[in-house]
């Protein structure tokens, strides 16, 4: 077992691990963070995402004793301030189903936006093509995306206006 | 004209907050603090084996491991419809990956580890890994005491073979129905397995109390369902309905996966093993693969007989079921098709056998359209192929043939309102039928309509209820016990109630089951639960409103039959200004002159049965009973896009009608139809289960059992919604979950045939199948062993006796 | 889904260091670790059981994408996304961006690194073939000093490779200079998978051809006959690209397996050679669509 810090959702966490426990099962059995799922075990279906460093990664796929010192950021984590922009566009537009890919497919869509704060359509579904959803045929959640993306458009525009 | 408030709007999901913000709990997300006990199932290599002895002694000392548990501690069988399959199984195993013993331990890890120290020695038998081989003359029996199994009455096994059930239908006369034919064509269509995947899988936790009662969170689309079948099972523990209870949160998906039970019985009686802890179990994605419950695999053959003007004369439809190890769920499916299987069309002299067999498979069960889209890929490439064969517009023959209110089915029931004629006009006109694409140097475009039926296969006493009660803000609690697997059932409910209450959706929770707390609802399964629960909800609010006028009537010494609900309010139509908030009096009741209240906290009841069902038809001829409570019908529109070289595929657009009867949620439907459809595609186009030849299981994940992503979907898909309302249904609605991924399968493989002459009659459709084709080679001949097999052979090696 | 296997972990901040670990004897074997997308998924399916894990992630040399004498420099723990989204890559080694973009999914490039992926060495592997088609040269450090080996002789068989046991891949270096290029690749649908069969091309401003096919024999291999057809043709006719399709069916030795069969595969090949090759030409004469396109997926004209 080794002591590992982790920058979890804003706050400072240290548990000890076993270099063989994934980042996935530390997050969910020791830390109580259960929105990252468990849907394939190998890196597949997207349900355990977090973000790593701000990025999108498989927490199936890395062991908890890598992420020694990073900055891990689960569903828990983003809209301290209430729903983001983006989950309340997908709540407008019945986005999810059986809502089991929900966690992973926020988080990969709020990196996307992050990084592209106006990606086009292939664009996002390429961002998303990890992300496996069963219900809803993607259809609501590509949208509600490309609703953002649009409005973050639309703000870019009106600040170039103010500016010149 | 609609002149509904809530009903027939796009209401927000009542579940939606919940999910995006990742408060939405499902059964493996629950805690259950520092007692909890984690197993893991050790699985059987083979496919048919004699169990000669199971040593648990070494793994019972590793370390972390509390008790390893087998079938001499549990051994009874259970089943929903027929008791065939075996919580552990006694003497044999009889499918890979089937469960042998369970290993419970403090840790997932120490019983993983320790999992692989059971040692078992089989002595392999005989595995009967096909239906021919299953049906062959001197085949071996998977069940040998198949006869003294406890089955439903509309279930007719033949003992000492490998047929679970068979279904038959006769209507008129099928000798003379071909006589009067002018064409008639017969031919052989396969449909493989398939997996639900779910992108939850199966995951149970049991607590047996230190008072002996038995608690388990599932995840589940049928709780009551769980604890009947589980309180016969385990009678022996001296457990009845009042000691289990099953608590289901949210469902991650369920598609027919978690109807019934499956691994969740295993969950209870490691829980009983260990009473006083709870255990949980909970499935890898190769399990879930595994052992749960796949959809059959089918050959179908179909002989049709037509006028030269496209009437149908006589149809025999011959269908064979490969249900695996158990038939428990599966054979109900065999049997709703053997009920349904002429599709919806009138046709007068019909001979339908539906078959159900056992093979050394994986054991079979619901999937979502209940083995009509595995029979309508048939009989749907057969009618193009028929009407391409007459000179005839393969559209114009389906519209010849369209199944109409009040004509007779074919056991012998008459058929409910529904517009099919009109679905088909709108999905022809959506994708310009008749028109052709153009088409690039190595692309080909082609088109394609289909119709399709589906009736809820349900028990005649399959039954709903519901409980509302209201708050002291004037909220409401609304305990029903379908399951929200996704498809919005929720909110669905939740605007029933609104529409007669005036409560707003947003001030209705609808809680998920517990079947301690919640009203009955006999499963969350056949599209039914909107139109079957649905009803019960009606019911209840109406009560509630009923309680609602009749306290403010008392209170105030008015008629009730002068007053109404509206926008929280009672008012009265005899005086403009009254006005009392639902608020001000539903818990705390209404203060007269003398300070005393009357009223109470107002609550109510519902229930629904379809009282008008049986399930006692001729076993002969399945004529007499009622089986289905009504079909929803439908068509739909698709244009294909085929790359010559390579044999991709890409839909540019489907258009699917289908009479919903009443869109209680119009966005849901769409929601039901587009992820429908692009289900239904995978299954037309890629997702292809592998054997072994020894049985199994070769791509039990998705790097290699694809189901769709973002970049799978087509560039369009229509949604058309037709209201023909059905009488009984919940301001007139009627299910839709199911249908909308049955005419998938048949869309594609006509479209193909209209794009570039091949015509495919196995599913799937994959690139590879169609590149060989244009190429003139056929993937049997090249597929070769290491393809594993979904048959072996070809359809033309299965031409069946039908004894 | 729980890993059964037990194991140690370090994570060296130097090469000296990581060397002298992986020199290490421990029961059940040594592994180096970097983006972990295999070697996770291989420990939980029991395909592999080491005794200790060397994470490669602190080496601050097997960092960055940077131009160097000699060509571009991929250090050995860049990963996918870095490459896919690199202007330098997309500059000077264009084919890498293409299948970059074609490798998994978003989650996955994120972690996986181009290195591990030859390490892995799966006969499916997306950056074999690209690779091979550069003359990349793979840089090693080993107890012994820093090696290089070209990218040709580094496949040995599935999941085998030339690396010395206890040496680590640093970084490959890729060759610059004047070139366009295509890589296609074959999968189930147009989601993620991995690739039934792959095939790259390059070509200089002289008409010098590198062929190499994936997925279609034991290794990523070149295909020498074509390249020696093609030689010397910036712009092949239609013949001559026929021709090529009829010998590159001579120097691939697919199998089939639950993928695909040999037969779908040898026809797919032809028709990835046929496109990519169409593709080269067209975009070293400055046409053709922007690197990061699925030649099977588009309209081939």
């Amino acid at each position: 077992m080794k002591e590992i810090t982790l920058h979890l959702n804003g706050e400072v966490r240290r548990i000890a691990v076993a270099p063989h426990e994934t980042l996935l099962e530390v997050l969910r059995e020791r830390l109580g963070i259960t929105t990252p799922k468990s849907g394939c075990g190998r890196g597949d279906c997207g349900a355990c995402t977090v973000l790593l460093e701000g990025k999108a990664v498989r927490s199936c796929l890395i062991l908890a004793i890598e992420t020694d010192g990073q900055r891990v950021t689960t569903l828990e984590g983003i809209g301290e301030d209430g729903p983001t922009a983006l989950q309340q566009e997908f709540v407008k537009r019945n986005a999810f189903q059986c809502g089991f890919c929900a966690s992973g497919i926020v988080l990969a869509a709020s990196a996307l936006l992050k990084e592209n704060p106006q990606p086009n359509e292939g664009e996002i579904r390429e961002a998303l093509a990890g992300n496996l959803c069963r219900c809803t045929g993607y259809e609501p959640i590509v949208a509600a995306v490309r609703a953002v993306a649009r409005r973050n458009a639309g703000k870019k525009r009106v600040a170039k206006r103010a500016r010149s | 004209m609609n002149t509904n408030k809530v009903v027939g709007t796009p209401s927000i999901r009542v579940d939606g907050l919940e999910k995006v913000t990742g408060a939405a709990l499902y059964a493996d997300d629950l805690p259950f603090g520092p007692g909890l006990l984690h197993a893991v199932v050790v699985e059987s290599p083979h496919a048919h084996a004699k169990i000669k002895s199971i040593n648990t002694s070494t793994a019972e000392k590793a370390p972390g491991v509390v008790r390893v548990v087998t079938g001499r501690d549990f051994p009874y069988k259970f089943g929903l419809y027929m008791q065939d399959r075996f919580i552990f199984p006694q003497d044999r195993v009889r499918f890979v990956g089937e469960q042998v013993a369970a290993v419970i331990a403090e840790t997932p890890e120490a019983a993983l580890r320790a999992a692989r120290l059971v040692k078992v020695t089989y002595e392999p038998l005989a595995a009967v890994l096909n239906l021919a081989d299953a049906l062959c003359k001197d085949a071996v029996t998977i069940h040998p005491d198949l006869a003294n199994y406890e089955r439903v009455p509309w279930f007719f096994p033949r003992a000492g073979t490998n047929i679970a059930h068979w279904r038959k239908t006769r209507k008129g006369d099928i000798e003379k129905g071909f006589r009067q034919a002018d064409y008639i064509l017969e031919d052989t269509y396969t449909v493989p397995r398939y997996a639900h995947c779910p992108m939850e899988t199966h995951a149970v936790t049991g607590w047996f109390d230190l008072s002996g009662r038995l608690t388990l969170w599932a995840s589940s689309q049928s709780p009551y369902a769980q604890r009947g079948v589980m309180a016969v099972a385990l009678k022996p523990f001296g457990l009845s309905h009042q000691d289990i209870r099953i608590i289901t949160p949210y469902v991650g998906g369920g598609f027919g996966g978690k109807a019934g039970v499956s691994m969740e019985i295993i969950g209870a009686v490691l829980a009983i093993a260990m009473k006083g802890r709870p255990v949980r179990l909970h499935w890898t994605r190769e399990q879930e693969f595994k052992n749960t419950s796949q959809r059959q695999g089918v050959v179908a053959r179909v002989k049709m007989g037509v006028k030269k003007d496209g009437r149908i004369t006589a149809l025999e439809h011959t269908l064979h079921w490969d249900a695996g190890a158990s038939a428990e769920y599966g054979a109900n499916v065999v049997n709703a098709v053997g009920l349904s299987a002429t599709g919806p069309y009138r046709i007068p002299n019909v001979k339908i056998d539906s078959v159900c067999v056992y093979t050394n498979m994986p054991p079979c069960g619901a999937y979502r359209g209940f083995g009509y889209s595995e029979f309508h890929f048939g009989l749907e490439s057969h009618l193009t192929r028929i009407a391409k064969a007459l000179g005839m517009d393969p559209v114009e023959i389906r519209k010849v043939n369209a199944i109409r209110e009040g004509d007779t089915l074919a056991y012998g029931a008459k058929m409910n309102p529904g517009n099919l004629v009109e679905a088909i006009d709108r999905v022809a006109k959506e994708i310009r039928w008749g028109r052709k694409e153009k088409s690039g140097s190595t692309r080909a475009v082609g088109k394609a309509v289909a119709c399709f039926w589906k009736a809820p296969a349900m028990p005649p006493n399959a039954s709903s209820a519901a409980y509302l009660k209201f708050n002291e803000d004037g909220s409401l609690n609304l305990a029903v016990s379908g399951m929200e697997i996704g498809q919005g059932f929720l909110t669905v409910m939740a605007q029933i109630a609104s529409e007669v209450l005036t409560v707003p959706v947003s001030k209705i929770r609808v809680e998920t089951p517990d079947t301690d707390r919640n009203a009955y609802e006999w499963q969350t399964v056949g599209s039914h639960v909107t139109w079957s629960c649905g009803n019960a909800v009606r019911a209840a609010a109406e009560e509630v409103k009923a309680k609602v006028l009749a306290t403010v009537a008392r209170a105030k010494k008015l008629k009730a039959a002068d007053l109404y609900l509206e926008a929280e309010h009672v008012k009265n139509r005899r005086d403009k200004s009254f006005a009392l908030p639902l608020r001000e009096f539903v818990i705390d009741g209404i203060m007269l002159a003398d300070g005393r209240y009357v009223g109470g906290p107002i609550h109510g009841t519902g229930m629904f049965m379809p009282e008008f069902t049986s399930a006692l038809g001729d076993p002969e001829t399945s004529q007499g009973g009622h089986p289905n409570v009504h079909y929803t019908v439908g068509a739909a529109g698709l244009v294909l896009e085929v790359d010559k070289e390579t044999g991709k595929l890409k839909v540019r657009k489907v258009a699917l009608a289908a009479d919903v009867g009443q869109a209680v949620n119009p966005d849901l439907v769409r929601g039901q139809v587009v992820g429908g459809m692009l289900q239904g595609l995978a299954t037309a186009l890629y997702e292809d289960i592998r054997y072994a030849p020894d049985g199994r299981l070769l791509n039990p994940n998705f790097t290699d059992y694809k189901i769709p992503t973002t970049l799978d979907c087509p560039d369009k898909i229509v949604s058309i919604m037709l209201e023909t309302p059905q009488p009984d249904g919940p301001f007139g609605a009627r299910g839709i979950g199911e249908h909308t991924m049955i005419p998938a399968a048949p869309t594609i493989a006509d479209a193909l045939e209209d794009a570039v002459g091949i015509r495919l009659k196995t599913l799937p459709i994959t690139a590879e199948k169609v590149a060989l084709a244009l190429n003139g080679i056929e993937y049997d001949d090249v597929k070769g062993d290491h393809l594993g097999f979904c048959f072996i052979g070809r359809p033309s090696d299965y031409s069946f006796e039908i004894g | 889904m729980t890993i059964a296997c037990t194991f140690g972990y370090s994570k060296p901040q130097t090469v000296e260091e990581a060397l002298r670990l992986l020199a290490r004897r421990v029961g059940g074997g040594i592994m180096p670790l970097a983006g972990g997308t295999d070697l996770v998924a291989w420990l939980r399916d029991g395909a592999v059981s080491p005794g200790h894990l060397v994470d490669l992630k602190g080496l601050k040399e097997l960092r960055g994408i940077r131009l160097v004498k000699g060509g571009l420099w991929l250090g050995a723990s860049t990963t996918f996304s870095e490459i896919a989204e690199s202007p330098l890559v997309r500059r000077h080694a264009p084919i890498l961006t293409e299948a970059a973009g074609m490798v998994a999914s978003v989650g996955i490039r994120n972690r996986a690194t181009v290195a591990g992926n030859i390490c892995s060495a799966v006969p499916c592997c997306d950056s074999g073939p690209v690779l091979l088609v550069y003359d990349a040269q793979l840089h090693l450090a080993t107890r012994q000093g820093p090696r290089t080996m070209p990218v040709t002789r580094w496949f040995k068989g599935p999941r085998a490779t030339a690396l010395p046991k206890g040496a680590i891949l640093v970084g490959i270096l890729i060759p610059t200079g004047r070139h366009a290029g295509a890589f296609a690749k074959l999968k189930r649908y147009r989601g993620e998978d991995l690739a039934q069969a792959s095939v790259a091309v390059r070509v200089d401003s002289r008409g010098n051809w590198q062929v190499a096919y994936g997925s279609v024999a034991p290794t990523p291999l070149r295909g020498p006959k074509v390249e020696k057809l093609l030689k010397g043709r910036k712009l092949p006719e239609a013949d001559l690209i026929e021709q090529a399709v009829k010998i590159g069916d001579t120097e691939i030795a697919p199998i089939t397996d639950i993928r695909g069969s040999e037969v779908y595969r040898r026809m797919m090949v032809g028709v990835m050679l046929r496109r990519t090759i169409q593709l080269a030409a067209r975009r070293l004469a400055g046409e053709g669509p922007d690197y990061g396109i699925n030649i099977l997926e588009e309209e081939a004209s």
